[in-house]
């Protein structure tokens, strides 16, 4: 496991998927859509696909000691990897926010999503999705990536639209809560976040597994 | 001993068939698979090492199938295209640290006796090179970590002669360590130069597979080269 995470980070990987993870950041950015932050590594993400195809990666890895499904399998690696990443930056800045920087007007009186729990499990589940639609769909064919992309672009932004109109509906403002009060409801939301993107994370991985096996190099 | 066995692969494009082809590569000696330009080598080569699925057929090495040993195989195994094409922009020496950390038997000190031997340069990137030293890197590559047997897509392909013939020697200096090379290529020259068996490919079909001096002996008619012999061939082969 270690050689094909190795592969991909010094061979497959593009500087920007790195420099993306840092838009994770945005979590501190209040008057803006912080969810933009998990789209940002997932376009870090895209380019490293397309720095990779062009390379030949595809043909370069088939050719290495180790079978087709563990092709993907680092390549899904390196994607949770990054996703992560950019997660523990969100839940760092999540948490700074919450305590050190909670009494700031500029957050008090934030009209967009504010970063709590909740927001850090929507963007577990955007990760998930783009694992999902992106990921999964660009080993259908083992080189398009311009097609799977456009349709994580068509399913994530809604979902971000929908994600900061929530707590504008009366009896679900306390999804915006971060003084701490419904720490408890929005934890649990926090967990089944993690938990869609661990499984949609799995149904893409062993999908993309079986499809990449058909596949003609 | 055969050391790859190919029996009856089938392939089916639309507007070209693999039509049950079968040869034998023999350890320790020089197989050169020949046809003209789309008659199934390259074809033929990914449905050895598995990177396509045939319709039909099987294929063994070391006495097992591929399918099922494909990780065990391929450790055993070297295999280029004509020229590097992968990771262009980047270090030899950044990609080699990555290929070595797949094998468990990569011979370090081979790995810098070929890398001078070949004058190759760890700094420099593929794109750097020119199109022998590709092929040098290659199989600086598949040496490295103690491959049995080479398989080559067209490696002399698009080099000058003297590049060519630098390969070719290196081929039969391959020949006397006991490796075994097996080489697509459209040059007959190649073939006199060093083949010691010839798999002769044409429209999709094995036309020919024998040791180059009963394919000599059989095909031949007298006073003919074995290039004239071959052009013959395929120059009946295509006016059928």
């Amino acid at each position: 496991m270690s050689n094909l995470l190795l592969k991909e980070l010094r061979l497959s990987a593009s500087p920007i998927a790195y420099f993306f993870t840092l838009f994770g950041l945005m979590f501190f950015i209040p008057g803006y859509p912080i969810l933009c932050g998990a789209f940002f590594p997932a376009l870090g993400i895209y380019k490293s696909f397309d720095y990779a195809r062009e390379a030949n990666d595809t043909m370069f890895s088939a050719l290495l000691p180790m079978a087709k499904r563990d092709v993907v399998k680092g390549r899904y690696c390196f994607v949770c990897l990054i996703e992560l990443t950019a997660l523990l930056i969100m839940a760092v800045s999540m948490i700074v926010r919450m305590t050190l920087l909670g009494d700031l007007p500029a957050y008090s009186s934030n009209f967009m999503m504010n970063a709590d729990p909740f927001a850090l499990g929507a963007a577990f589940l955007l990760f998930g999705l783009f694992n999902l639609i992106f990921v999964g769909g660009f080993y259908r064919t083992g080189y398009k990536t311009g097609r799977p992309f456009l349709a994580y672009i068509i399913v994530v932004f809604p979902c971000i639209g929908v994600f900061e109109t929530l707590h504008h509906i009366p009896g679900l403002q306390w999804l915006d809560e971060y003084t701490g009060e419904h720490m408890g409801s929005q934890l649990i939301l926090l967990l089944c976040g993690a938990a869609s993107y661990v499984l949609l994370t799995l149904v893409s991985y062993r999908k993309a597994a079986r499809n990449f096996e058909k596949i003609d190099l | 001993m055969s050391i790859v066995e190919v029996r009856k692969l089938v392939k089916n494009y639309p507007g070209f068939r693999l039509n049950e082809v079968s040869f034998n590569v023999e350890a320790g000696r020089i197989t050169g698979f020949i046809g003209r330009n789309g008659v199934g080598k390259t074809t033929t080569i990914k449905a050895m090492l598995n990177l396509i699925h045939p319709d039909g057929g099987t294929v063994w090495f070391f006495g097992k199938p591929i399918r099922e040993n494909e990780t065990e195989i391929k450790v055993r195994t070297g295999y280029s295209t004509g020229t590097v094409n992968w990771y262009p922009r980047r270090r030899i020496g950044d990609i080699v640290r990555v290929v070595r950390s797949f094998y468990d038997n990569w011979d370090g000190e081979a790995y810098l006796r070929y890398m001078e031997l070949f004058g190759l340069d760890e700094d420099k990137t593929p794109m750097e090179l020119s199109e022998g030293m590709k092929v040098k890197f290659n199989l600086l590559i598949a040496l490295s970590h103690r491959a049995e047997v080479l398989i080559l897509d067209e490696p002399t392909s698009g080099l000058d002669p003297f590049s060519r013939n630098e390969i070719l020697d290196i081929f039969l200096q391959l020949k006397k360590e006991g490796v075994a090379v097996f080489f697509s290529t459209h040059i007959i020259s190649d073939l006199e130069k060093c083949a010691d068996d010839i798999v002769y490919i044409s429209k999709g079909e094995i036309a020919a597979a024998s040791a180059r001096d009963d394919f000599m002996e059989r095909y031949a008619l007298p006073g003919e080269s074995l290039e004239d012999a071959m052009l013959r061939m395929e120059g009946g082969a295509s006016h059928e």
